[in-house]
């Protein structure tokens, strides 16, 4: 089980070196996927499993949706690929650092915790969604200010990209 | 802009400042801070052109990896310590990521790269709001997190921005660039005192605020952007160059203006605290940004005798006068008879 928790760790760091290293947003995506899959399952591991399915539901059934439409509207017709496989080399030699780091500097322990009382099975009040009930009740000034600035970026993101080629992303 | 979304980010900048300012948990300050800096990126790249859209990538790069770090440092201090006070910081680890993070949103040195070139490539009335109201909400947390950050790097981080504002200054001929800088050199006397007495920090914020504000409006109503540009633009409304040449050197620290009040109580506090060696090599560095902000007064004073040039010339044109320009000039050249008074009130 450790041993999974952390392979769900490593999955996580090359999914980041994957968006970083794109060539071309697809593969970008890809990496964003594999990130995002690897986040949740972190998360059902410490012991939240409704936060982790929230996530799988508005990051990857929301957001990347919208991203992927948005992207093949704007598709080229020969994009770049991953050709250099040194950068997969580099993701097996950093991942097998790290795990060597860990196992060696005796941490393990506090990565995986025995499941306490109310962070596993089937209670009906448990921490996670909670959590996220209490956001609605006495959190109703953060859940305002984060809805704010949800809303606030959605100005600024149209505000940035409007005006088509005389616009901020405009072909220079 | 769209009026309308002027008016959204506008009150987005005043709603992040005010939240993480009054703030005791990390995840509102943080909210703020991130309110803020989503807020004034439209403001920066208003214009579209190429050099405001990389200001903005610059600007939103370097504080959303700062917010992160506000972030995580106040996690890691919530996960050892089961609480998110703010002023209640105790984990070593946290107090060093906060202290990087604050480096890093307010532009001291290691963290400045951004500053010059973010302020190059905004228009005047933003670069007011980078340099005053973005600094207000670290400033806070660097206020309420004084007594636990390392001393050390406090102070190595403060003498060393004196110097970099002060040296990197020197050749600059753009204006917003000399008035990062100035920034940079001033955050450094800010920081340098905070370990010592917090309120001098407070002291030095608003009447750097003061005098920065005066600059930059009295610069966007002549439309001066860079030093040849000033040289001519006394012909606009001469009255206003010099009181733009009071207002510079009280920038720089000179008495009977009213920058000397900070660095004077911030010299008297430092020897106070046996740091004298410190509050030597700072004034001593605080002379290389005399000398631009001499060079800049120099500008903006210099009167040519009426002669014939190839190229147009402006000449008294018909300016409405501006209350706001009045009162902060005022404000920013004669308070140092009232030093009695403000440091009792700040």
């Amino acid at each position: 089980m450790m041993e999974f928790v952390l392979f769900l760790g490593l999955c996580f760091v090359l999914g980041g070196l994957a968006v970083a290293s794109n060539p071309s947003p697809y593969y970008g995506v890809l990496g964003l996927v594999v990130a995002a899959v690897a986040g949740c399952g972190w998360l059902v591991s410490l012991g939240v499993p409704f936060v982790s399915l929230v996530l799988v539901m508005v990051y990857l059934g929301g957001m990347l949706v919208v991203f992927v439409y948005s992207v093949s509207l704007a598709a080229e017709p020969y994009p770049e690929a991953w050709m250099s496989w040194g950068v997969i080399g580099y993701g097996f030699g950093m991942g097998l650092v790290v795990v060597v780091g860990i196992v060696v500097g005796g941490v393990l322990g506090l990565l995986v915790d025995v499941g306490t009382v109310n962070s596993v099975g089937l209670l009906s009040v448990r921490s996670d969604f909670s959590g996220v009930a209490m956001l609605y009740s006495e959190g109703v000034g953060l859940l305002l200010i984060g809805g704010w600035g949800l809303l606030l970026t959605l100005f600024v993101v149209l505000e940035l990209v409007r005006g088509l080629s005389r616009g901020a992303i405009r072909a220079v | 802009m769209n009026p309308q979304a002027k008016l959204i980010f506008a009150i987005s900048l005043l709603l992040g400042t005010t939240i993480t300012i009054s703030s005791n948990h990390w995840i509102m300050a943080w909210a703020g801070l991130e309110i803020n800096t989503l807020a004034i990126l439209p403001m920066i790249s208003k214009s579209h052109h190429p050099r405001a859209i990389e200001a903005a990538t610059k600007y939103f790069l370097v504080q959303a990896a700062a917010s992160t770090l506000v972030l995580f440092s106040g996690m890691t201090n919530a996960w050892h310590t089961g609480q998110w006070d703010i002023t209640q910081l105790t984990n070593p680890v946290s107090c060093l990521i906060l202290t990087s993070a604050i480096a890093m949103k307010l532009g001291l040195v290691p963290f400045h790269f951004w500053f010059p070139e973010v302020l190059q490539g905004s228009p005047l009335t933003t670069g007011l709001l980078l340099s005053t109201t973005m600094k207000l909400p670290p400033m806070t947390l660097l206020y309420m997190t004084s007594h636990s950050l390392n001393p050390t790097s406090l102070t190595i981080m403060a003498i060393l921005s004196v110097a970099t504002g002060g040296w990197m200054g020197l050749n600059q001929t753009q204006i917003r660039k000399i008035l990062a800088f100035s920034s940079i050199s001033h955050l450094g006397w800010m920081v340098i005192i905070i370990i010592y007495n917090p309120k001098l920090t407070l002291l030095n914020f608003y009447l750097y605020t003061l005098m920065t504000a005066t600059t930059f409006l009295t610069l966007n109503s002549m439309k001066a952007l860079k030093l040849s540009t000033l040289m001519t633009a006394w012909t606009k409304t001469p009255p206003l160059n010099a009181m733009l040449l009071l207002t510079l050197l009280s920038l720089a620290g000179l008495p009977p203006l009213t920058g000397f009040l900070p660095k004077w109580m911030i010299i008297q506090e430092l020897t106070k605290q046996d740091m004298a060696t410190a509050a030597t090599a700072m004034s001593l560095l605080s002379l290389l940004g005399l000398f631009f902000y001499l060079r800049l007064a120099y500008c903006t004073t210099i009167t040519l005798p009426p002669h014939t040039t190839n190229h147009m010339k402006l000449w008294h044109t018909k300016k409405p006068t501006s209350i706001m320009i009045a009162i902060l000039t005022t404000m920013s050249t004669a308070l140092l008879p009232a030093s009695p008074l403000i440091i009792t009130i700040i």
